[in-house]
């Protein structure tokens, strides 16, 4: 398969048109470290962006950072991280879950809009994507939103790349919204609570005026899977559910205050304190229980999105029915489910039970012969399908980009 | 009227009686207005300089009927403009000729307040602040806060992506909506997204917000809600120079400080609020900022010590701090009342909302101080000033010959200045008719080309709400044309693995 490897702004649009001529549709990648969520594609030519790789503006006061979409993400961190500003929606480093080395491009960021604990508090990659030039399965450059936080001129199609998977337009360059870091942060530990318990915790404290910014439970199984990842929780034994609070450190240390007699209960609250905390909600962005070269990495992973409240059933259920493990995010709005390995990933069980929940499910990590056989993105209801494809073709009616990789192809 | 609207079907209006009788039997009673009289409510929304009555005038109470309605307009070739409580700045929900007016002021009831998700499930003619009041008791809020919440609906406010003096720190419409109910022109009902924080696949609830009013019909809205925070203070710092007050927004961003609202009024604007509030507001600075921070006690009298002294070493040569509750809402009601006061000093004033970088403050203020000596009209300036946002008024006199359009070229120049400073045509307002023919200073057909393919996925026909936002219509079929440039290796000289 050839791989083009794309110079500027130019070539992207030329070897689109070029696709399109030859009917040949394309990978788009950046440093490929997302290559294995989706369904197998059926693309003939790799297109490389990693050569479009340049920081265009960064304007800490602006709080905006305009940059290439084949910028590294570890980069990028690190250049707003020097001024003391991040990313408020904590990408996720998908590397951990699919074996992989770095965390990838910015555009493959966007592309797969995959937001860490944080999401609960400063939403997601939707959230902070302010603008972006793309290139459209027509062939066409265009520029959608602009470079200011503020802004309803047209429509926001910035909403629609997020998320896209690569599958309506080749991100050349966007504009993301950066956030002052907090200046200390601190986790509530809560020990040995059941999932259905964890999430009344969970619950009980987004429902506080204490500004939680991360509320996640790792049942003991869990825990223990990926005890070294989360030395500062002590050693397992029991079940941790955990809430973060940031902010300046008076602050931080009143409302933890606060929120623990919220929590009283449910239990007596542990504290972790700045780099300790750190540590614990990176593990938990990067899903490290389920890690690629831990216990489970052999497992398929579900990534199951859900109203919080239900997600305490859903997760012990799912768990007892399955034989798997999960862990919980977003006040268990989010749910990590690794089951033991099967053909069909037990994907018709997962999804009606998350179905009844009224979740989604995605499988995001699985063997390709997995994904060939599952829908790896949540099936939809036949008119919201009908619509998203309609919305695609508006964007790439030659279905050119990464086709194949959001519906899985049916045999005839 | 200086803006075109699409040229009225003939053919339709000659059918006006059986069109009107066809949607008595699909909204019976009172829910069809066709009287010249009573349609006059109708004719005009917030952007009073354009009147035209519609059609006729429906008003369904079910989901079935908006569905029904718009099925059958779409089988007859009838346009339709949906309209929530009128309250639009840009003539979104302004009425066509040959046109249905669909309105949704039925749709007033909360069908669900969710604490445990945080989440309210609303019909779309509930007004924004009904819904803060109805979820109140538990300490909860709906966070954005566009002026009009007494009156606005929340369904225009999706449409709208409307915003409000809070969003710098809890953001848009946009990042607090979580589903919807959409009816599309075809009559069809979708769901799209619900309680969950995504919606899987393609993120159909976030194109919808901010639409306005051109892909779908909103019959039922899913929101987050929020805990109130335990505190809010507020400073009303005063500036010898506008440039300085600029500094002083730049450094407090600069310092990692994300206020709730940080609100920046000129001269004219102050003298105005002061003369109709009586807030106490200096007269003898030239900008005014009033920063609130909110959250818990501790955290706001730190960030309230900071922004002080952030204020005094940019010069501050006033600085009240609001001690109580009724302070705090003082130092507000004047900026709150800083339109109708303008109304109270000019005939007439339109109200424009470009944004720009937050660096860029001083600058615009300059152009617009000398647009307003060529344009020989008042300008009053109030500022979304931490997010850039803009709402220059600019005063005039409609019984004055040439001063409306002149107003409407003053106010064009402005947002372009906007663009050209690196900004946008619009913060919060929308496009609607007012800007519609500025996009261009934005995009490039290719721009606005894509933006109306999508429109194309959801209304191939172009019947609903047409003429607003884009200054060209086209054909879907001519905008579906993929052009096939050059050969099959267009691109010889790239290099390949």
């Amino acid at each position: 398969m050839d791989t083009l490897r794309i110079r500027d702004a130019q070539d992207v649009e030329d070897a689109v048109r070029a696709a399109i001529a030859s009917e040949q549709p394309l990978e788009i990648v950046g440093h490929g470290s997302r290559r294995l969520i989706g369904q197998p594609m059926a693309t003939n030519a790799v297109l490389e962006l990693s050569a479009l790789n340049a920081v265009t503006a960064y304007e800490p006061n602006e709080l905006i950072i305009t940059v290439e979409a084949g910028a590294p993400l570890a980069d990028v961190q690190s250049l707003i991280d020097s001024k003391n500003q991040q990313f408020a929606f904590e990408p996720m480093d998908t590397s951990v879950l699919l074996g992989v080395s770095g965390a990838g491009t910015i555009g493959g960021m966007i592309g797969a809009g995959l937001a860490g604990p944080r999401r609960i508090r400063a939403g997601g990659a939707r959230d902070h994507l302010l603008g972006a030039h793309a290139v459209s399965g027509f062939g066409d450059s265009f520029k959608t939103g602009g470079r200011v936080v503020k802004n309803v001129t047209g429509y926001d199609l910035c909403k629609l790349l997020a998320g896209s998977w690569g599958t309506l337009a080749v991100m050349t360059e966007v504009t993301l919204k950066v956030m002052p870091k907090p200046e200390s942060e601190r986790t509530l530990v809560l020990r040995g609570l059941d999932d259905i318990a964890a999430v009344r915790a969970m619950t009980a404290a987004l429902g506080s005026p204490y500004d939680v910014s991360g509320a996640a439970h790792l049942p003991n199984s869990a825990f223990r899977a990926a005890a070294g990842a989360f030395s500062g929780l002590g050693a397992p034994g029991q079940a941790v559910t955990l809430l973060r609070l940031e902010g300046i450190a008076a602050s931080a240390a009143d409302r933890g205050h606060s929120l623990g007699k919220t929590l009283a209960p449910f239990g007596a609250v542990e504290i972790l304190q700045d780099a300790t905390s750190a540590a614990v909600w990176s593990s938990i962005r990067d899903v490290l229980p389920f890690a690629a070269d831990g216990a489970l990495g052999a497992w398929p992973v579900w990534r199951i999105v859900c109203p919080p409240a239900a997600g305490g059933a859903l997760g012990q259920q799912l768990a007892r029915d399955t034989g798997g493990d999960v862990i919980y995010d977003w006040a268990g709005g989010l749910i990590w489910a690794a089951l033991p390995p099967r053909p069909d990933a037990q994907a018709a069980l997962v999804r009606q039970r998350v179905e009844a929940a009224g979740g989604h499910a995605m499988l995001v990590r699985a063997s390709e012969l997995v994904r060939r056989n599952v829908d790896v993105f949540h099936p939809q209801s036949a008119g919201v399908a009908a619509l998203s494809e309609r919305v695609r073709s508006s964007f790439d009616p030659k279905n050119i980009l990464n086709r194949g990789r959001l519906l899985r192809a049916v045999a005839p | 009227m200086a803006i075109m609207m699409p040229a009225s079907d003939q053919a339709v209006l000659d059918r006006r009686d059986a069109i009107v009788a066809a949607l008595r039997a699909i909204v019976p009673g009172e829910g069809v207005i066709d009287s010249a009289a009573e349609m006059i409510p109708y004719e005009s929304d917030g952007l009073m300089a354009y009147r035209q009555p519609p059609m006729v005038v429906v008003l369904p109470d079910t989901t079935e009927q908006v569905s029904r309605v718009l099925k059958y307009c779409g089988e007859q070739g009838i346009k339709v403009v949906p309209r929530g409580s009128g309250t639009s700045l840009s003539g979104g929900a302004l009425p066509l000729a040959d046109g249905v007016l669909l309105g949704l002021g039925k749709f007033k009831r909360i069908r669900e307040i969710d604490f445990d998700n945080r989440v309210v499930v609303t019909e779309p003619g509930v007004t924004n602040l009904a819904i803060s009041q109805a979820v109140a008791h538990a300490g909860f809020y709906y966070a954005p806060d566009p002026s009009s919440q007494i009156a606005c609906s929340i369904g225009g406010n999706v449409a709208e992506n409307s915003g409000g003096v809070h969003c710098l720190k809890y953001g848009m419409t946009t990042n607090n909506v979580l589903g919807c109910e959409i009816v599309l022109m075809s009559g069809e009902i979708l769901r799209i997204g619900g309680k969950s924080a995504e919606n899987a696949g393609y993120d159909l609830m976030g194109i919808i917000t901010g639409s306005e009013g051109l892909l779908g019909v909103i019959t039922e809205i899913t929101v987050r809600i929020l805990q109130k925070p335990e505190t809010a203070r507020a400073l009303m710092v005063g500036f010898a120079e506008v440039e300085a007050a600029g500094e002083c927004v730049a450094r407090i961003i600069g310092a990692g400080i994300i206020p709730g609202g940080m609100e920046m009024m000129d001269k004219p604007a102050i003298h105005a609020a002061e003369a109709f509030v009586h807030a106490g507001y200096p007269l003898d600075v030239e900008a005014l900022l009033i920063i609130e921070l909110d959250g818990p006690g501790v955290e706001v009298d730190e960030l309230i010590r900071r922004v002080e002294a952030i204020a005094q070493g940019c010069g501050s040569t006033t600085c009240q701090i609001s001690t109580s509750e009724a302070e705090r809402n003082l130092f507000w009601a004047g900026r709150k009342a800083a339109f109708p006061a303008v109304g109270r000093i000019s005939p007439d004033y339109l109200c424009m909302d470009g944004t720009i970088p937050r660096g860029a403050l001083p600058k615009a203020l300059a152009r617009i101080r000398d647009l307003s000596a060529k344009y020989d009209l008042r300008v009053a300036n109030v500022f979304h000033a931490g997010d850039g946002n803009l709402h220059p008024l600019i005063l005039y006199d409609a019984n004055q010959p040439g001063e409306m359009e002149r107003a409407e070229a003053f106010g064009a120049d402005i947002l372009r200045c906007c663009v050209e400073l690196g900004g946008v045509l619009t913060g919060e307002h929308g496009v609607g008719i007012e800007k519609r023919d500025l996009m261009p200073e934005m995009f490039s057909e290719i721009d606005l080309n894509q933006q109306q393919r999508l429109k194309c996925a959801f209304d191939a026909q172009g019947l609903l709400n047409p003429g607003k936002v884009f200054p060209t219509l086209h054909r879907c079929a001519e905008l579906g044309r993929v052009h096939v440039h050059g050969g099959k290796l267009a691109f010889p000289e790239l290099p390949r693995f």
